[in-house]
Order: C-alpha cells, then sequence, then structure tokens
C-alpha cells in the first residue's frame, strides 16, 4: 500500500468551500459536470453497495474464522443439517440461472469456498461435485454466448471451482458415499418380521433423501459432461441419466422439507437462505461498484420444480440430434426458443448442433449442410451433380463462394434464436442488412449461372434459385421481427390496423409466392426424375409414394396465418369505423411516425421492398368504396377470413398444441364477428378487448 | 483551495466508512467527487484495530457533503 503523509484539513476546506457561489463548482478542467454524472452517490441505498454491508450483522469473516469460532461445523453434521445445505445450494445454483451473480447466490455457502477443509465425507463429495458443476455450466454458457447480462453473470470473483481434482474422482467420491448410503438404507429397513423401530425408521428416511440428492448430483455431473462431449457422442449416456434424475426429483420433491429450515424473520419466511454454513453478505465486499442488486433466492419447492423443467427442457435438447436437415433444425430451434427457455439448454442446444469447431453436430462442414439444404428447398441446377453446370469450373467458383459467404449469415440466424426472446428482436432487425447483402450476390449469381447454363443446355433455367432461397429467410427474419412485437406488447391497440395489414398484404402473400415458386420448380424436377427412372429401368421404376406437393404444410401454415392476420384487419378497420376504437389525438408523434418507426429495419432492403407509408394509405382507402363501406360489411369480410384461416388448419394432418389452439381462435373470433354482423352492442363505444393469453400473435377478440 | 485538486484524498464518511481517492471536484454543500476511489471498512492508517477486509475499487464516487466527517489530504505531493 501505498504511504500517505496525511494532513487533516477538514476546516479549512469547509469555509473554502462555503465561499463557493450557489451551483459554482471547483473542479479541473479536464472534468466537468458530464463526467461527474457517472460518479456513483455514496450512501445512497440504491447506489451503494458498501452500505448494506455495514449494516449487516455478520457472524464470521470467512470459512476458517466460522471453523474456529464453531459457526461452521465440518464434521458429524446431522442429516436435516446435510440435507438443508444440499438443497439450498441447488437453490442457489438455479438462482445464479436466472441471472444473479455467483456471489451473492452459490458462494454464500462457505463450504465451497473450500471444500478440502470439510472433514464430512458426504458433504465434501456433494461440495466438490458443485463447483465441478458450475464451473462446466460456465464453460458451456460462455462458449454458447447466448446470453446477455440479464441472463447470466459468468463472473466467478476468483473462486477456486476444483479444478484441481478430476472429473472422474469427483464422480467416484459420490459414488463412494452413494454406497455408504445404500448400506445404511438396507440396515434401517424394517424386515417383516421385526417390530417397527421408530428411531430406526426415521434414519431409513433420512438416509433415503440423502442418497437420492448424492445420486442425483453424480447425474446432472455426468450428464453435463455427457452432452459436452464431441460431436454428440454423449447423447445416449446423458439422456440415460437424465431420465433417471427425473425418477430421482419425484422423491426429492417429497422430502424438501426434511432438511433444517431458515429461521423466520418477523415471521416472514427470508429471502435467502441463513442456515449453517450460509452467510448471505459474505461476498458483499466482492461485488462490482454498481448498483447492488438484490437476490431473492428460489425456496426450496420452487427449486425442485425448477430442476424439473430444466430436466425436460435438456431432454427436449437432446432430440435435436434426430433432426435431419438445417430447415427442419431451424424450425425446431424455433419451437425451443418459443416457451422462453433457460440459458443452460439453449446453450446447449447450440452447442450440440454448432460446437466450436463450427462443425454442424460436430461433424458436417456447413457448406456441405448449405447446399444440401438449398437442393432440398430448389433444386438448383448448379447443386445438381449430374448436371453440366455443376462441372463447370467457373459456375462452380460462383456457386463455392457465394456458399462461403452464405455460412455467416446462417449462423447468426441460429445464434439469435438461441437468445432471449426480447433480445431476439433487436437481433433480427440487425440480420436484415447481412441478408440483403447476401440477397445481393444470390441474384448475380443465378444470373451469372443462367447465361452460362442456356448456352450448354439450351432450354433449362436457373433463374432466382439461390435468389428464392435467400429470399425465403430474410422474408422468415421479417416476419419474425413483426410477431415478435406482439409477443413483447410492443404495439398499442391503435396500432394493430397497419400491422396486421402489413403481414397479411405484404409479408405474407410474399412468404407465399416464394414457397410457391420453389414449391413448382422441386415438383418438376421430381417428376422429370421419374419419367427418366421410368425410361431407364422399363416397368421396374417404383411408384413415387409422396405425392404430396413439396413445401405444402408451409405453404398452408403461410396461408392460413396470412388469412388471420387479413381477419385483424378487417375486423379492426371495421371496429375503428364504428367508433368503438379511438385513435388517440397524437400531439408529439402521428401515425406516419410510427408506422416508419415500426417498419425501419426493412429499409435496408431491396427484395422486397418496404411498402412507405403513403402507399398504405393509398390501398386501405376507404372512401373508393361507393357505396361506403359499413363496419358490418368489414365485419363479414373478417368473418369469412377467419373461417378461411381455419379451413387450412384444419387441412393439416398431425396438428400440432399451437394449430389446435389457433382453431379454437379462428372459431371463437368467427362467432364475435357474427355478434358484430347481427348488431350486438352496436350504439356501445365500450373498447373491444385483445386476448393474446391462448396464443401470442393472434388475440381472442371480445366484445364488452 | 484549487492546489488540492488532483491530489490524493482522504474522507471520512459518517457511517464509519473510509474513502481515498483523487479530488476531482465540490461545490458549495461540500458534495465531493473522487476519482478511482477505493472503500476501506475502516482508517487504514491506524494500526492499532485489526482492520480486515481489502479495500473495494468503486471508481468515481460523490459523497455528499451532510456524510463528510472529515477531510485529509497527502501533503507528499503538495
Amino acid at each position: 500500500m501505498a504511504s500517505y503523509n496525511w494532513v487533516d484539513i477538514t476546516t479549512e476546506f469547509m469555509e473554502k468551500s462555503s465561499e463557493l457561489k450557489l451551483g459554482e463548482l471547483l473542479h479541473d478542467p479536464e472534468f466537468g459536470l458530464f463526467e461527474a454524472m457517472s460518479a456513483i452517490e455514496m450512501m445512497d441505498p440504491k447506489m451503494d453497495a458498501g452500505m448494506l454491508c455495514n449494516q449487516a450483522k455478520k457472524k464470521f469473516l470467512n470459512l476458517k474464522h466460522g471453523i474456529e469460532t464453531g459457526f461452521v461445523k465440518i464434521k458429524d453434521l446431522s442429516y436435516p443439517e446435510l440435507l438443508g445445505i444440499i438443497d439450498d445450494t441447488y437453490a442457489c445454483l438455479v438462482t445464479w440461472l436466472e441471472g444473479h451473480s455467483l456471489a451473492q447466490t452459490v458462494f454464500t455457502n462457505l463450504y465451497l469456498h473450500d471444500p478440502h477443509l470439510i472433514e464430512e465425507r458426504s458433504l465434501r463429495a456433494f461440495c466438490i461435485s458443485m463447483l465441478k458443476i458450475v464451473d462446466i455450466i460456465r464453460d458451456r454458457i460462455n462458449k454458447a454466448s447466448v446470453f446477455e447480462e440479464e441472463d447470466f453473470q459468468s463472473l466467478t470473483y476468483g473462486f477456486a471451482l476444483a479444478t484441481e481434482i478430476t472429473d472422474s474422482r469427483a464422480s467416484g467420491m459420490l459414488k463412494e458415499v452413494e454406497d455408504d448410503l445404500l448400506r445404511t438404507i438396507k440396515n434401517t429397513r424394517t424386515k417383516q418380521n421385526e417390530d417397527s423401530d421408530p428411531v430406526k425408521e426415521k434414519e431409513h428416511v433420512y438416509a433415503t433423501a440423502l442418497h437420492s440428492r448424492i445420486k442425483f448430483t453424480k447425474l446432472l455431473f455426468s450428464a453435463l459432461i455427457a452432452l459436452s462431449k464431441e460431436k454428440c457422442q454423449g447423447i445416449g449416456d446423458a439422456n440415460q441419466s437424465l431420465k433417471q434424475m427425473l425418477e430421482l426429483l419425484q422423491g426429492m420433491k417429497e422430502t424438501w422439507s426434511l432438511g433444517v429450515q431458515n429461521e423466520d424473520q418477523d415471521g416472514r419466511t427470508r429471502d435467502y437462505p441463513t442456515i449453517l454454513g450460509f452467510e448471505p453478505l459474505i461476498n458483499q465486499r466482492l461485488l462490482p461498484p454498481t448498483f447492488p442488486r438484490y437476490t431473492k433466492i428460489k425456496s426450496r419447492e420452487e427449486t425442485m420444480w425448477y430442476l424439473n423443467g430444466l430436466i425436460n427442457r435438456l431432454k427436449a435438447v437432446c432430440t435435436v440430434t434426430q433432426v435431419s436437415g438445417l430447415h427442419q433444425t431451424m424450425e425446431f430451434f424455433d419451437e425451443f426458443s418459443k416457451p422462453s427457455p433457460c440459458v443452460l439448454s439453449r446453450s446447449i442446444l447450440q452447442l450440440l448442433y454448432v460446437p466450436t469447431n463450427r462443425r454442424i453436430l460436430g461433424t458436417h462442414s456447413m457448406v456441405d449442410v448449405l447446399k444440401e439444404a438449398i437442393r432440398g428447398f430448389i433444386v438448383p441446377p448448379a447443386l445438381m451433380p449430374r448436371s453440366a453446370i455443376a462441372n463447370n469450373a467457373p459456375a462452380k467458383e460462383y456457386v463455392d463462394a457465394f456458399l462461403a459467404h452464405c455460412v455467416r449469415p446462417v449462423f447468426n440466424l441460429l445464434q439469435t434464436v438461441g437468445h432471449n426472446r426480447a433480445r431476439q428482436r433487436g437481433k433480427w432487425a440487425h440480420l436484415l442488412e447481412e441478408l440483403g447483402t447476401l440477397q445481393d450476390e444470390a441474384d448475380k449469381v443465378d444470373a451469372y449461372l443462367h447465361s452460362v447454363l442456356v448456352k450448354m443446355e439450351p432450354g433449362k433455367q436457373h433463374l432466382a434459385c439461390f435468389g428464392t432461397w435467400v429470399l425465403y429467410h430474410t422474408l422468415q427474419v421479417m416476419l419474425n421481427f413483426t410477431l415478435s412485437g406482439f409477443e413483447l406488447e410492443l404495439y398499442a391497440v391503435h396500432e394493430y390496423h397497419y400491422v396486421y395489414w402489413y403481414l397479411f398484404e405484404f409479408l405474407y402473400n410474399w412468404l407465399i409466392s416464394t414457397l410457391s415458386r420453389a414449391g413448382t420448380l422441386l415438383w418438376e424436377q421430381e417428376t422429370a426424375e421419374q419419367c427418366h427412372q421410368k425410361t431407364k429401368s422399363g416397368k421396374k421404376g417404383k411408384k413415387n409414394k409422396r405425392r404430396t406437393r413439396p413445401h405444402s404444410r408451409e405453404l398452408t401454415l403461410a396461408q392460413a396465418a396470412q388469412s388471420m392476420c387479413g381477419a385483424y384487419h378487417k375486423a379492426v378497420t371495421g371496429l375503428m369505423l364504428s367508433g368503438k376504437l379511438q385513435q388517440p389525438q397524437f400531439e408529439y408523434d402521428s401515425e406516419e411516425v410510427r408506422y416508419n418507426h415500426r417498419f425501419a429495419p426493412f429499409g435496408c432492403l431491396v427484395t422486397p421492398p418496404p411498402v412507405q407509408y403513403p402507399q398504405f394509405k393509398e390501398m386501405t382507402d376507404l372512401s373508393l368504396y361507393n357505396p361506403p363501406l359499413q363496419p358490418e360489411d368489414l365485419y363479414s369480410t373478417a368473418a369469412k377470413c377467419f373461417q378461411q384461416a381455419r379451413i387450412h388448419y384444419e387441412g393439416l394432418t398431425n396438428p400440432n398444441n399451437e394449430v389446435q389452439i389457433l382453431i379454437k381462435v379462428c372459431k371463437t373470433n368467427f362467432v364475435v364477428m357474427k355478434l358484430l354482423i347481427g348488431g350486438h352492442r352496436k350504439e356501445s363505444k365500450d373498447p373491444p378487448e385483445f386476448d393474446f393469453s391462448s396464443h401470442k400473435i393472434f388475440p381472442i377478440i371480445k366484445i364488452p | 483551495m484549487e492546489v488540492w485538486l488532483n491530489k490524493n484524498m482522504k474522507i471520512c464518511m459518517t457511517d464509519g466508512r473510509t474513502l481515498i481517492g483523487v479530488f476531482l471536484c465540490t461545490d458549495r454543500d461540500r458534495n465531493i467527487i473522487l476519482g478511482s476511489c477505493q472503500e476501506f471498512l475502516k482508517s487504514p492508517g491506524s494500526y492499532t484495530s485489526c482492520a480486515p477486509g481489502e479495500p473495494r475499487t468503486l471508481g468515481l464516487a460523490m459523497i455528499p457533503g451532510r456524510h463528510i466527517v472529515s477531510i485529509h489530504v497527502d501533503d507528499q505531493s503538495i
């Protein structure tokens, strides 16, 4: 520490400073009010983390001190104490996974500061494994990097994470403890011809509870290791472990109350564990000087449910290896993201599909996967092995360069779905710039390939193949961006009419034409190939069983969604016309400003060209109708659209849960429209309600 | 008073904590801004108390005048 020669200037300073005028600052020319803004204010409870620390009455300073003073036991712990410590440590772990700092969660357990000091074998083994689990989770989440500060805090504050002990040694320690406990369980089991002994029975219950927790920890540890294996080789083992963990968790859920409980504070349960070995404020000094976050540790019961959810999510993640094809995987990612999964499961999914070596599932190169995906989407001649153009050297060079340029945007697409729902929106907007550039290149490559192809095989085409494929992804991103506004509750009710209009008239329209184009090309190619095969192998040419049009499911979904958006647009317009929905009096903005702001990210694209506000006004101008439209006319169009959407949805084979919900939404809204046509509550000016509780994008309209 | 600018300053606060940092700014109400500020739970100068705990780095900190107990300046550089 630097040595100072302190001189007391308190009185002098007070006198001098009081000579300053009100509002006058004495400062260095380099330092102004602007810099002063970022200073933290001492003694302000919201900013000053150190202040909380001083208020706290700590029983001891660190683990060693705790052991010396007898506040922390390192041997002869009772079963309830052990169970309590383990359950609360898990509570801390899952709270950490929800975005809190390690210092305020897991490391409020002092045993984890130096597990080697612990003499009790079960606790030592548990603590060491817990540190290793923390380490591996941190590693996974950091490597996947699909988190933001609100998701996850990766700082370890210099705590040792038991890296000196190998994974197998840690598992071995748990296994030994597990075996010991199993013996105790056997010895304490009441035999048939024996009188029941309450002491023995109690020990039996406790030993069983502890055994399941130790085993659970061992399985969690091994599942995480298995999921980190290269080339997804550990999926089988991981699945096995996860299955067993779910079974163990059943028992753990029933016994969470066996451990020692926190003392209540003034009759209320505390927000953090204070049982043996836990000191909530022990690490206050380690926290950064930013605003202290209040950390409420989850309760034991909540923790068990959280773990249950986590295991189910990880099980779902494991199935990604069974998904074939890039587009199907993207759909899988999308579906997985919908219920807002936790950061750990999101990270593991990312790493399984795109590990750090950037090879898909650890084995295939992205370019190969892309080739297959594009071939399956639109069969461009340049990617067909038997076509002449695929063997043309300059053409091949162009295609390879284009594919190489696709790699990064596609990785970004996958990574974006891995982020939390709220962050995705901004990232979609950002991605459009990249896709715009790619679209440009795709169009050029298509044009060049076409010029080469017509020379080689007159009559064949290579028009807008890659272009259509890129456009398909661009449209998906535009849709994701626009739809996320509903989920995040960004749009005001008076904005619905143009948002649904944009989706109906424009985005879904483009998507449908893109999919139809790709589908038609695929269809032609398949038919041609069949004829080819028939002529080649004579009668033996087997009948193609798949005679549904390609992309038909996606097409139907897009058509259904388009009808839905059309229906909402008409319904909202009708409600506005009838005076049930009022446009607010804009003081500082206007509808045009809002419209431009909502669709601003589309401005960077050439295809599809963004629709400007005047164009929207022109296309939706009701004054063009003669006789003038009545609200009932619009309701009736809306009703038709809802019915149309329902027919589309009902036409799908194997409808998933979401489709079934959507059918219900269609039916309900259809009835509401019929009521409105019939003049239900015609005179009332009460605004309608939009109930998004069944579906995040398509609400049920309610007329109060 | 200008001579103290950019000098090391030690401020004891009403809650017993001590802050050491570079004096950057003050006003009529003795609100003081210290740069590269470190927080000590107890005065680091008093060797008698077995002051535990490392200093904590705060960075830029503003101490409201009403919470200041005493002000010391490091005269080595004056």
